[in-house]
C-alpha cells in the first residue's frame, strides 16, 4: 500500500504570520495591461486635449472615436484570449489539435482568422474601392454583362459584342460606379471587425460582471439584476439606436458598437448566471471556500474561467447578428461609416438604375454571400469552440 | 457533557441551529422555516474521530458546513480550541480556515477541470498568502507522494485521473495547510467498495501520523464503523444518539438506531429478513411533527399509561389513528369491523378490553361515514406522550446519551430529563 | 433439467470511443431459471450493467454494438429479433427497474397516466380498465391513498416511492422477468430496506425470475439465490449465494469481501486499479492485481470454468487440475 511510509508526522510546515502577498506577486500579464491601457490613456488625452484637429502623422490616421473603442478592446482582447493560449503552450496545443479534428473547425477558424487579419489590415493592404465610371458594372472573373442598355460604358475585359466578359483585375466584379467589389467587401470587414470586437469586448464584460454577480451571489442581488435584465430586454436596441443616435450620437459605428454593446447582452448575462450557479455548488467551489478563499478569488479563478465556453459560444452568436444589423441600418440609410458600408451598396445593387438587378446580380450577390459565410463561420466556429472549451466534456 | 470534556475537545458544537428560510408570495416574505439543523451538540476530541450518520435530509452535512461558518449558522456557538468562531472577525476566521478543512463527496466535481491537480493542490496556499512557485511545487508534490501519488501527477489535469486517485488528491488539497481537524462530507460513498476501502485505509493512517481530529459525515453505517471513534446519529435535523461506536452497533438506545442499524444489508446470506422495517418516508423537514420528530415511524412509540398494551402493538394503533386523523380512511371500502382491522394489521381483539372497546367504537364511526367522530375518539384516548413533548438528549442506561422517551422512567407523565438518572 | 428461463451465451458486447474500442462485455454467459434471482455483482466498469442492457438491446446503439453471443429467453433467441418484436418482450415479458428513479419517470406527465401507457402498450385494453389496474398495481407497491395520489406528478413523490411506482411500471405486464439495475443504489438505508423488502414479496407472488445488478454485496446476501461475479467485462465465478459468501473461489470474490467496511476489523484493499477497458490483460484479467498469481494467470485468454462443486464455477487457473491452491490460501479469513 502507497500509504504506509510516512516518514515524519507533520508535513512541511509553514509560518503564515511571514507570508503576505503583497505587492510582489502582481504578474506580469496584469503589469501589462495596466501599461497598455495607460498608454491608450495618453494617447487619448493627447489627441483630445493637445492636437483635437490634428492627425497622428506618422501614421496617417485621423483616430476617431470607434477607433478608440476598437484599440481599448483589442488590448482587453489581447490580455484575456490572446496571451492566456500563448501563455499555457499545452493548452492552447490540445485545443488546437482538438480543432484540427473537426473539418468545419478548422474552416471555420480558418475563415476567422482571414477575417480578423483582413479587418485590420486589409484595408490598407488593398487600398480603399474608388469610383471610376470608367470601370463600371465590370462583371466577375468567368463571368459575362450584357452592356446594351448601358452608354457609355468601358469593358476591361474581353468583349464579343455588347457582351463583356471579367478578368481578374476585378475578380468579384465592380459597381455602377466602377468601386472594385474585392475592396468594398474588405473595407466592410474592417467595419465589422471594429464594430464586433468593440461591442463584444462591451457586451462580455456587463454580460460577465452581471450574469456573475447574480448567479454565484444570488438573492436579492439575482432579483435586482435580473429583473433589470428582462426590462432592458424588453426594448430593443435597434430602436434605442434609432432614437440616440439620431439625436445625440451620431450615425456612426461608435454609437453602433457603444448601444448595442451596452443593451444587448441580456442573453448572455443570463448563460453566464447559470453557469454561474452551477459552478457555486461544484466541489473545486467548496473546496477553495473552505480553504479560506474570498468570493473575489472564486469568481475570478474559478466561475469566471469555467464560463468561457459559454461566454464564446454566446459571442459567437452575437457577433454576426451585430454585422448584419450593420449592414441593415446602412441599407436604410440610418448607419454611416467612414467610407462606404455594404448596407449602402446593397441598397444600389438592388435599384433598377442602370439596370435591373439581376443582370448586375453579383453585386447583391456577392454581398449576400459574404453575409452568409460570416454568419455561417461564426456559428460553426462557436458550436465548435463549445465542444472544444467545454470542461464537463474533459471530466467525462 | 461535563467541563472536563469542553476542556480537551478541539471542536465543540453547542445548540447548532441552521434554519433556511421558507418564502413564498409575490414579496418573497418568510413563511416558514426549515430546520436543517436544530439544536445540536457534541465534541470532538484531539486525536478523535466522530461520525455522524443519518439518511439524506437528516442535516448532516449541513452540521458540516455551518460549524465550519461555510453557511452561517442561525444559532448557537462552535468553540474551536475554546474559542467561539462564530464571533470570529475575517483575520481570525482566515486562521481557522487553515486549521480547519473540509473534503466533499463526490471527487469528480471537486476539481477545476481547468487547472491541473498540481495547481488545484497548491490553491489553499496561494489563498493564503503562499504564492512561491518553487515552494508551493515541493509541499505539493510532497504531499501527492504521501497520499500514494506520484510528483509527476502534478501536471495532469483531474479527468486523467480515476474516482479514488482523485479522492486522494482531495485529501492531499485538504492537508496541504496542515490543518488540525478535517471535516470529511461523506468522502467515500461516490466510490466503488474496493476503492472505499483504500481511501478509508489512507485516512485511517493519515490521522494517527498527524494526529488529526476528524468529523466523518456519512450515511453507510459500515463506513462509521470503520473509522469513527464515536457516532451520533441525526434524524431530521436533530443528534437523537451518540455513542462510542461499538457500543452504539452493540447497544443502540434509541429506536432509530435500532432500525437503521438493522437496514444495513448484511452481507450474510444466512441472516437474512431479519430487519425492523420502518414504514414510511422522512417527514417534511419543513413541517415537522410535533413532540419526537421521529413518532410517526417509530416502531417502539410509547404508548399511552392507562391502556395496557403488549410489547410494540401499539404501533399499529397509532398508523390507524393517523390514518384516520389524516382522512386516509374511506368507511365505504370495508364490508364489516374485521375488514378494517385487516387492513390495519390489528388484532381482532386488543388483550386491554377498554381500548379495545375504544378501537371497535372508533370503527364503526368510520364505517358509519363519520371519520371526525372516529378521528376524536381515537385521539382522546390515544395520545401518546412522543407526539407532546420533544425528548431531551439524556444519558441512558448504557452509559450513553440518547434522545427517546423510553429513557424517562415513568415517561408519559414526568418530563425526561428529571426521571433520567432514575430509571431503574 | 428444464430450460432456464434466460440463458445468456457468450455475450460480446462493444462500444466504440474515441480511445479505442472498449469490450465492456467480453464473453459472458450465465442463466436464470424461472422464479429465481439471480445477482450480477462488481464494481463499476465490470460490464454488469451492459450486460443486463444487451439482453433487451437497451444498450445504445451506436457507439454500443453487441458483436456475438446469444440470449435465449423462453426458447426464443432475442439477439436476432428485429426492434418491433423486441418492443413486446420489454416491458412486456421482460420489465426493467433503473438505478435512478428521477430519470425513469417523466416529468410532464401524471404516475397514473405513465402506468396506463405501460400497460396500454402491451395490453389492449380501454383506459378504464388499465386505469383500474395502475390503481391495484400502485395499492400492491405500498403507495397509500392511490386514488388521490395516482394524478400526482413524479415530483410530488418521494425517491422511494418514486421507485416504488417505478417497480409498479415493470411489473405492469406481469413479466415473467424483472432486470432490476441497482434498483436501491439511490436510495437510504431504511428505503432500501423497504424496496428490496417489496421486490422480494412480489417475487414471490408472481413467481417471476429477477436479474438484479448491484455493487453491494450485503443487498446481494439479502436476496439473491444464485451470484455472477463479473470484472472487468469477464464473469469470474458463479455459484449460489450460500458457496459465494461461505466457500468465495475466485481471488476477486475474496477481496471484495474482504474489503467490505464496518465488520469490525481492519480493511484489506485490493491495491491497484481496473485495467484499461480498451486494452485489458492477457490472461486473467484479475491477475495484475490478484496476491495469489502465478505466471500461467498473465498468459493466455480467461481460464476456462471449473467445477468446483455443485454448480460452483470458477474462472481461475488455480483451481485447473495444474495448480491446486493449497488448502491454506483457500481458506476465507475467519467470518465474523
Amino acid at each position: 500500500m502507497p500509504s504506509t511510509e510516512l516518514e515524519s508526522a507533520r508535513f512541511t510546515s509553514i509560518d503564515w504570520a511571514t507570508e503576505s502577498g503583497g505587492w510582489r506577486s502582481v504578474r506580469l500579464r496584469t503589469a501589462g495591461l495596466v501599461a497598455a491601457l495607460l498608454v491608450v490613456a495618453a494617447l487619448f488625452t493627447y489627441d483630445y486635449v493637445v492636437a483635437p484637429r490634428e492627425l497622428f502623422e506618422f501614421l496617417d490616421w485621423d483616430v476617431t472615436r470607434i477607433d478608440w473603442l476598437f484599440l481599448v478592446s483589442t488590448v482587453l482582447f489581447v490580455r484575456y484570449a490572446v496571451v492566456p493560449l500563448a501563455a499555457n503552450r499545452d493548452r492552447a496545443a490540445s485545443y488546437a489539435a482538438e480543432f484540427a479534428r473537426r473539418p468545419a473547425g478548422v474552416l471555420s477558424l480558418g475563415y476567422i482568422l482571414a477575417f480578423g487579419v483582413l479587418g485590420v489590415v486589409g484595408p490598407e493592404w488593398f487600398g480603399l474601392a474608388r469610383v471610376d465610371f470608367g470601370t463600371k458594372l465590370q462583371p466577375p472573373v468567368f463571368a459575362t454583362f450584357d452592356a446594351a442598355d448601358v452608354w457609355p460604358y468601358t469593358c476591361v475585359g474581353n468583349s464579343v459584342g455588347d457582351v463583356c466578359h471579367g478578368t481578374w483585375q476585378y475578380p468579384l466584379g465592380t459597381t455602377r460606379v466602377g468601386e472594385d467589389m474585392v475592396k468594398l467587401i474588405v473595407y466592410a470587414i474592417r467595419i465589422g471587425l471594429q464594430l464586433a470586437l468593440s461591442a463584444a469586448m462591451i457586451m462580455v464584460v456587463v454580460a460577465t460582471a452581471v450574469g456573475t454577480a447574480a448567479g454565484y451571489f444570488g438573492g436579492w442581488v439575482d432579483d435586482v439584476l435580473m429583473r433589470y435584465v428582462d426590462v432592458q430586454q424588453t426594448i430593443p436596441a435597434v430602436v434605442v439606436y434609432i432614437v440616440l443616435a439620431t439625436m445625440y450620437l451620431g450615425q456612426g459605428l461608435f454609437a453602433l458598437a457603444l448601444i448595442f454593446g451596452l443593451l444587448d447582452w441580456g442573453g448572455i448575462a443570463r448563460l453566464v448566471r447559470s453557469e454561474a450557479m452551477q459552478r457555486r455548488t461544484d466541489g473545486f467551489v467548496r473546496a477553495a471556500r473552505s480553504a479560506g478563499a474570498s468570493d473575489f478569488h472564486v469568481v475570478r479563478k474559478h466561475v469566471i474561467p469555467n464560463s468561457t465556453a459559454t461566454i464564446v459560444t454566446a459571442l459567437t452568436r452575437q457577433i454576426p447578428l451585430l454585422i448584419l444589423a450593420q449592414v441593415a441600418l446602412a441599407y436604410l440609410k440610418l448607419n454611416n461609416v467612414a467610407y462606404r458600408s455594404l448596407g449602402e451598396v446593397l441598397l444600389r445593387g438592388l435599384s433598377g438604375n442602370p439596370v435591373p438587378w439581376h443582370q448586375k446580380w453579383w453585386i447583391a450577390g456577392f454581398i449576400t454571400l459574404f453575409l452568409v459565410l460570416t454568419v455561417v463561420s461564426f456559428n460553426v466556429f462557436g458550436d465548435v469552440v463549445r465542444d472544444v472549451l467545454d470542461p464537463q466534456s474533459e471530466v467525462a | 457533557m461535563t467541563d472536563e470534556s469542553e476542556a480537551d475537545a478541539i471542536l465543540s458544537v453547542r445548540n447548532l441551529e441552521k434554519h433556511y428560510p421558507v418564502r413564498s408570495g409575490l414579496l418573497r416574505r418568510v413563511t416558514g422555516h426549515v430546520k436543517a439543523v436544530d439544536g445540536v451538540s457534541f465534541d470532538v476530541h484531539e486525536g478523535e474521530t466522530v461520525g455522524l450518520v443519518g439518511e439524506s435530509g437528516c442535516g448532516k452535512s449541513t452540521t458540516a458546513t455551518s460549524l465550519l461558518r461555510l453557511e452561517e449558522p442561525t444559532g448557537g456557538e462552535v468553540y474551536f480550541e475554546g474559542e467561539d468562531i462564530t464571533e470570529y472577525g475575517s483575520d481570525d476566521e482566515q486562521a481557522f480556515r487553515r486549521r480547519a478543512q473540509m473534503v466533499f463527496q463526490d471527487p469528480n466535481s471537486a476539481f477545476d477541470p481547468r487547472m491541473t491537480v498540481g495547481e488545484s493542490v497548491a490553491e489553499p496556499l496561494g489563498i493564503h498568502g503562499l504564492r512561491d512557485g518553487d515552494r508551493q511545487r515541493r509541499i505539493v508534490e510532497d504531499l501527492l507522494e504521501r497520499v500514494g501519488l506520484s510528483a509527476d501527477d502534478a501536471d495532469q489535469y483531474p479527468h486523467e485521473f480515476s474516482g479514488g486517485q482523485k479522492q486522494r488528491i482531495a485529501l492531499a488539497r485538504a492537508l496541504i495547510l496542515n490543518p488540525d481537524l478535517l471535516v470529511a462530507d461523506e468522502p467515500v460513498s461516490a466510490l466503488d467498495v474496493s476503492v472505499q476501502a483504500e481511501i478509508l485505509s489512507l485516512l485511517d493512517d493519515l490521522q494517527s501520523e498527524l494526529g488529526l481530529s476528524m468529523l466523518l459525515i456519512s450515511h453507510d453505517l459500515g463506513v462509521v464503523r470503520q473509522v469513527c471513534d464515536r457516532v451520533g446519529v441525526m434524524y431530521l435535523g436533530e443528534l437523537v444518539e451518540m455513542a462510542p461506536t461499538e457500543e452504539l452497533f452493540a447497544n443502540p438506545q434509541h429506536p432509530y438506531t435500532e432500525a437503521l442499524l438493522a437496514s444495513i444489508p448484511d452481507p450474510d446470506p444466512r441472516n437474512r429478513g431479519d430487519a425492523v422495517e420502518l414504514t414510511g418516508d422522512v417527514p417534511d423537514p419543513s413541517d415537522p411533527p410535533s413532540g419526537c420528530s421521529f413518532h410517526p415511524r417509530c416502531p417502539r412509540v410509547v404508548p399511552p399509561a392507562d391502556y395496557d398494551f403488549p410489547e410494540d402493538s401499539f404501533r399499529e394503533v397509532l398508523d390507524f389513528r393517523l390514518s384516520v386523523e389524516n382522512g386516509d380512511v374511506d368507511g365505504d371500502e370495508f364490508a364489516s369491523p374485521a375488514d378494517v382491522r385487516d387492513e390495519f394489521d390489528l388484532p381482532p381483539e386488543l388483550p386491554d378490553g377498554d381500548a379495545d372497546a375504544v378501537i371497535s367504537a372508533a370503527i364503526e364511526d368510520v364505517l358509519a361515514g363519520d371519520t371526525g367522530a372516529a378521528a376524536d375518539r381515537l385521539g382522546d384516548a390515544f395520545e401518546t406522550v412522543c407526539e407532546r413533548e420533544a425528548p431531551e438528549l439524556v444519558e441512558t442506561d448504557a452509559g450513553h446519551p440518547a434522545a427517546c422517551h423510553l429513557h424517562g422512567a415513568a415517561s408519559e407523565h414526568a418530563p425526561p430529563e428529571l426521571s433520567a438518572s432514575d430509571d431503574d | 433439467m428444464t430450460e432456464p428461463l434466460l440463458s445468456v451465451r457468450d455475450l460480446h458486447t462493444q462500444f466504440d470511443t474515441d480511445d479505442g474500442t472498449v469490450r465492456a462485455v467480453d464473453g459472458v454467459s450465465f442463466d436464470v431459471e424461472a422464479g429465481e434471482t439471480v445477482c450480477l455483482v462488481g464494481e463499476s466498469g465490470s460490464g454488469k450493467t451492459v450486460a443486463c442492457e444487451s439482453i433487451t438491446k437497451l444498450v445504445p446503439q451506436p457507439p454500443g454494438k453487441i458483436t456475438g453471443g446469444e440470449v435465449v429467453f423462453d426458447g426464443e433467441d432475442l439477439t436476432g429479433l428485429s426492434g418491433k418484436a423486441l418492443r413486446e418482450y420489454r416491458g412486456g415479458r421482460i420489465g426493467h427497474v433503473f438505478q435512478n428513479p428521477q430519470g425513469a419517470l417523466d416529468p410532464v406527465y401524471t404516475v397514473g397516466d405513465q402506468l396506463v401507457e405501460a400497460i396500454r402498450l402491451h395490453r389492449d385494453v380501454p383506459k378504464s380498465r388499465a386505469r383500474e389496474r395502475a390503481v391495484e398495481l400502485l395499492d400492491r407497491v405500498g403507495i397509500g391513498d392511490v386514488e388521490e395520489r395516482i394524478d400526482d406528478y413524479p415530483h410530488q413523490f418521494s425517491g422511494g416511492m418514486k421507485q416504488r411506482v417505478v417497480v409498479a411500471m415493470a411489473l405492469a405486464c406481469d413479466p415473467d422477468l424483472l432486470i432490476a439495475d441497482e434498483p436501491t443504489t439511490a436510495l437510504d438505508v431504511t428505503i432500501q430496506a423497504q424496496v428490496l423488502r417489496l421486490l422480494d414479496e412480489l417475487q414471490d407472488e408472481r413467481g417471476m425470475a429477477m436479474l438484479f445488478v448491484t455493487h453491494d454485496l450485503g443487498v446481494v446476501a439479502e436476496i439473491a439465490d444464485r451470484v455472477v461475479v463479473m470484472y472487468a467485462g469477464k464473469v469470474m465465478e458463479t455459484g449460489d449465494v450460500y458457496q459465494i459468501f461461505e466457500d468465495p473461489s475466485h481471488p476477486y470474490t475474496r477481496a471484495l469481501l474482504e474489503c467490505l467496511p464496518g465488520r469490525g476489523r481492519a480493511l484489506e484493499t485490493i491495491g491497484g486499479s481496473l485495467p484499461d477497458p480498451t486494452d485489458p490483460p492477457d490472461g486473467c484479467r484479475f491477475h495484475p492485481r490478484c496476491p495469489h498469481a502465478v505466471p500461467k494467470c498473465e498468459t493466455g485468454s480467461q481460464p476456462d470454468f471449473e467445477d468446483v462443486g455443485g454448480d460452483h464455477e470458477v474462472s481461475c487457473v488455480l483451481h485447473g487440475d495444474e495448480h491446486r491452491l493449497p488448502d491454506a490460501m483457500l481458506e476465507v479469513a475467519d467470518d465474523d
